[in-house]
């Protein structure tokens, strides 16, 4: 008899649906909205640096402006903090088109250097700048004045809110993927020249592709300081913001649509494991853990989990997905 | 005329790779570029397909001044290259490489597969279609950049090395796709070391070297000029010493 | 006079920009790779320098010398162990290798050496001196001036020596370099190890005159981008040239606006360097 085989996207969702009322703490509620929040920045990086192959260690700055918009527009205006999002999304519109447009036509270093340099300038400026709280930051609404405030007691609202992102922003690539846009991106990952001479436009994609990146990385960045509510310079522009999304992407397997999704399953359980273990010096011993891991990445399996699986993976199961 | 190359140089530092080069290519025919390693063939090329922009000198193609224009600009008025040292997509598949190429000009998913399978189809690789282009030996990976390059419907296509490297049959396949490729329509210029490809499809041969052109005219004749003999083995320099300019 | 001091400050660490910044160049020039970890080299030079005054009483010469030798060891062993890996990948892991080492790099450091700033006991470079008015460091006096000599010296090396046009070669072109019996490999090696001595010794030079923490590595890393990417592709002297007028501006910078502009302007000036004049002074265009 032939059993039908349940495409492994619905057994994903139908998990992830279903994994706050299964594990119900607040501990395990809590690792899973951090766990989909990391899900989202780092699908958000891959847009560009998994599929287009353009490396950004310093996307924090995305999320640092998505962070900050909405607890700004709070404390200047008392508004809603949602009311901020659009605002965040704009200026790192902005600074992708600020970035992209010179970096894009010299080599792949020199967009990687900038995207250092951007973060760290924002992160220091934002350090001494009273309007944005200099080194303490911002908070946001301690109650909530209405619903749309969007404080809750709980963190199981957030959790759905973050899941209906990451749900678009999947389908979203899942899209991409299947069209041009999509070749297009993996032909200058591939090879820029010659994607070029087929008449890939390879400027004008690799900024959309920035821009499109930095547009939800901005949404997570505001996402997480609605929940926190509050951000300072290095939660929201410090260079382990920046790290993790590069990690969890690359591990899990960059350019692939559900790479970043499985290298967030591995990374937050561990971090979160260094963290309770290790304490106060927790941070610390997890950079060196990140940074013992990228590097082997780079030298052992560029590709991430999801090559290794698919070189181990039976054969049937890979032509079944393929084209 | 279907390209017009006058007077073209290109300058590195104080070497000149290519020296006042002309070449002209009417709509339909088959050209040739002979001449030894070093001689410029590549640069040129370059040049053509906008990869270059020339030092000196002026490209035309179907009446438009392609001098300074960029290699997709080139690709869309319908000029295609193929590389020397082939630059597939190595981590996606012979098919997913081709559907670069026909998205040029089939913006749509479905079109563009299908056009995809049909150059693939022609091009003798159907049985590679879902393969990773890493797969395929360097025969192969140079008919995926023709095939690649076709799906662009280009109205010239330059060929560096395509058929190089190849075995007894292969070549024979090989010269049959490029008549095929002629056949619609597709003026071409290729660039060959094996002189069976030059012999038998070129209608017109230009000699390069030193970044000159030596010599131009039928392939027989070409092959035959004492000024190209010379190059090949090596006595050009000499030739040019003698007769300094 | 304040001024003009400000002016000789800045340029003094230019000096030491530029000496490290050398190393980094000159491996952009002849892999076409950037090493995210450079600035950690400075910063591993200066804890050699600590720890061989500290455990073994050594004097600059000594400490000099084991910051130089000991970082040109571990540049030999990083171009070894990985990095000759890398180069035949994806610019991804490229990227991703030295990036993850420098993380490993710099929170190892903050975690044997804690984040707390140190500095090097007095040693015999002490004192100010006076020259027209204007009151020079010892320290940093004698930290640039040697820079500038090491500088030009590494430029003198590549340039002038069997060795250097050696690496020249290979940077130029790997193919007709084999052909002439030069191994790449070797001379790619050699390469990182001069790297990264530079960065050590820049990095002893520093720990003379200035404190640290692990987290000057990230700083000196960018400062090196910003110095390399003004100086221009693979140019040692461009290098030098960049390296002190960024140290100039830093200083003018810190002088006329506060001190937190120091990194900044450097930052800032580097987005508009892409913007106007990607390929720095020496670069074609």
């Amino acid at each position: 008899m032939k059993i039908p085989s349940i495409s492994p996207t619905i057994l994903l969702a139908a998990a992830l649906l279903i994994y706050p009322l299964v594990f119900s703490g607040a501990f395990y509620l809590d690792i899973g909205v951090t766990f989909l929040l990391a899900a989202i920045s780092a699908s958000a990086w891959n847009i560009v640096g998994g599929y287009a192959g353009q490396v950004s260690v310093g996307h924090a700055m995305f999320f640092g402006l998505g962070a900050y918009a909405p607890l700004l527009c709070y404390t200047l205006f008392q508004w809603a903090p949602i009311a901020g999002i659009p605002f965040g999304i704009m200026f790192s519109i902005a600074l992708a088109v600020l970035i992209g447009i010179p970096t894009f036509r010299l080599t792949g270093h020199y967009f990687s250097m900038a995207t250092i340099a951007v973060a760290e300038l924002i992160r220091i400026y934002f350090g001494t700048w009273d309007l944005v709280g200099a080194a303490i930051g911002l908070q946001g609404p301690a109650t909530a004045r209405g619903w749309w405030d969007l404080t809750f007691r709980s963190e199981l609202p957030y959790y759905y809110i973050f899941l209906a992102v990451l749900a678009v922003l999947l389908y979203l690539t899942f899209l991409i993927e299947r069209r041009r846009f999509g070749y297009y991106l993996r032909a200058i990952k591939a090879g820029e020249r010659a994607a070029r001479s087929l008449g890939v436009p390879v400027q004008q994609t690799k900024i959309k592709a920035l821009v499109l990146s930095a547009v939800f990385t901005s949404l997570a960045g505001s996402l997480y300081s609605v929940k926190t509510g509050f951000i300072d310079p290095e939660s929201g522009f410090g260079i382990l913001v920046s790290v993790q999304m590069v990690i969890i992407a690359a591990l899990g397997g960059a350019g692939k649509l559900y790479g970043p999704l499985v290298g967030a399953l591995i990374l937050i359980p561990l971090q979160t494991a260094t963290n309770t273990w290790f304490g106060g010096g927790g941070t610390g011993l997890t950079f060196i853990l990140y940074g013992g891991i990228i590097v082997l990445i780079a030298r052992y399996e560029p590709g991430g989990l999801f090559e290794l699986w698919e070189r181990i993976a039976p054969r049937r199961w890979r032509h079944k997905n393929a084209s | 005329m279907l390209l017009e190359a006058h007077k073209v140089s290109k300058a590195f530092g104080s070497f000149f790779a290519v020296r006042e080069a002309d070449l002209s290519v009417d709509e339909g025919e088959i050209v040739g570029l002979i001449g030894p390693n070093g001689a410029g063939k590549s640069t040129f090329f370059n040049c053509l397909a906008g990869d270059t922009v020339p030092t000196e000198g002026k490209i035309i193609f179907a009446g438009q001044d392609m001098t300074h224009a960029s290699p997709e600009a080139h690709a869309r008025a319908g000029v295609g290259r193929t590389f020397q040292v082939p630059a597939t997509f190595e981590d996606m598949t012979v098919l997913e490489n081709v559907m670069v190429g026909a998205y040029l000009r089939h913006p749509h998913y479905g079109d563009a597969r299908d056009l995809a399978r049909q150059t693939v189809e022609l091009t003798g690789l159907r049985a590679q279609t879902d393969l990773p282009a890493r797969s395929l030996g360097t025969p192969g990976r140079k008919r995926l950049e023709i095939a690649r390059v076709l799906a662009t419907a280009p109205r010239l296509m330059l060929l560096d090395e395509s058929l190089a490297g190849l075995t007894p049959t292969e070549l024979k396949e090989a010269i049959g796709l490029v008549r095929k490729i002629h056949e619609r329509g597709i003026t071409i210029v290729i660039v060959e070391h094996v002189m069976e490809v030059i012999m038998t499809l070129a209608r017109r041969v230009l000699a390069f070297n030193q970044g000159h052109v030596i010599a131009s005219g039928k392939p027989e004749e070409v092959v035959r000029d004492e000024a190209v003999i010379d190059a090949y083995l090596g006595r050009g320099r000499h030739m040019r010493r003698s007769r300094s300019t | 006079m304040l001024l003009l001091q400000v002016i000789v400050g800045g340029l003094l660490l230019g000096a030491i920009y530029a000496l490290f910044s050398s190393g980094l160049t000159l491996i952009w020039g002849m892999m076409n790779f950037i090493n995210f970890a450079h600035g950690e080299f400075v910063m591993l030079g200066m804890y050699v320098s600590l720890l061989v005054v500290v455990w073994l009483g050594g004097g600059p010469a000594a400490f000099g010398f084991a910051a130089a030798f000991s970082l040109f060891v571990l540049g030999v062993f990083v171009y070894l162990s990985l990095i000759r890996y890398v180069l035949r990948g994806p610019m991804l892991s490229q990227i991703l290798s030295t990036f993850g080492l420098a993380l490993l790099l710099r929170y190892t450091a903050f975690w044997i050496f804690s984040a707390n700033f140190v500095s090097l006991p007095q040693t015999s470079l002490s004192g100010t001196l006076n020259v027209g008015g204007v009151l020079m460091p010892v320290p940093q006096l004698v930290a640039g001036v040697i820079a500038i000599l090491l500088t030009i010296g590494l430029h003198l090396m590549l340039t002038r020596t069997k060795v250097g046009s050696q690496l020249l070669a290979v940077s130029e072109d790997r193919g007709a370099a084999m052909l002439m019996g030069i191994r790449p490999d070797r001379m790619q090696a050699l390469a990182w190890g001069l790297s990264a001595g530079a960065a050590g010794i820049a990095g002893a030079l520093m720990a003379i005159a200035y404190p640290w923490s692990p987290s000057v590595g990230e700083t000196f890393g960018l400062t090196a981008f910003v110095v390399v990417a003004l100086g221009g592709f693979g140019s040692v002297p461009g290098a030098l040239l960049a390296g002190l007028i960024i140290g100039l501006i830093q200083a003018l910078s810190a002088f006329w606006f506060g001190p937190i502009y120091k990194d900044i302007i450097v930052y800032a000036l580097f987005v508009a360097l892409l913007w106007l004049r990607p390929q720095g002074l020496m670069g074609k265009a």
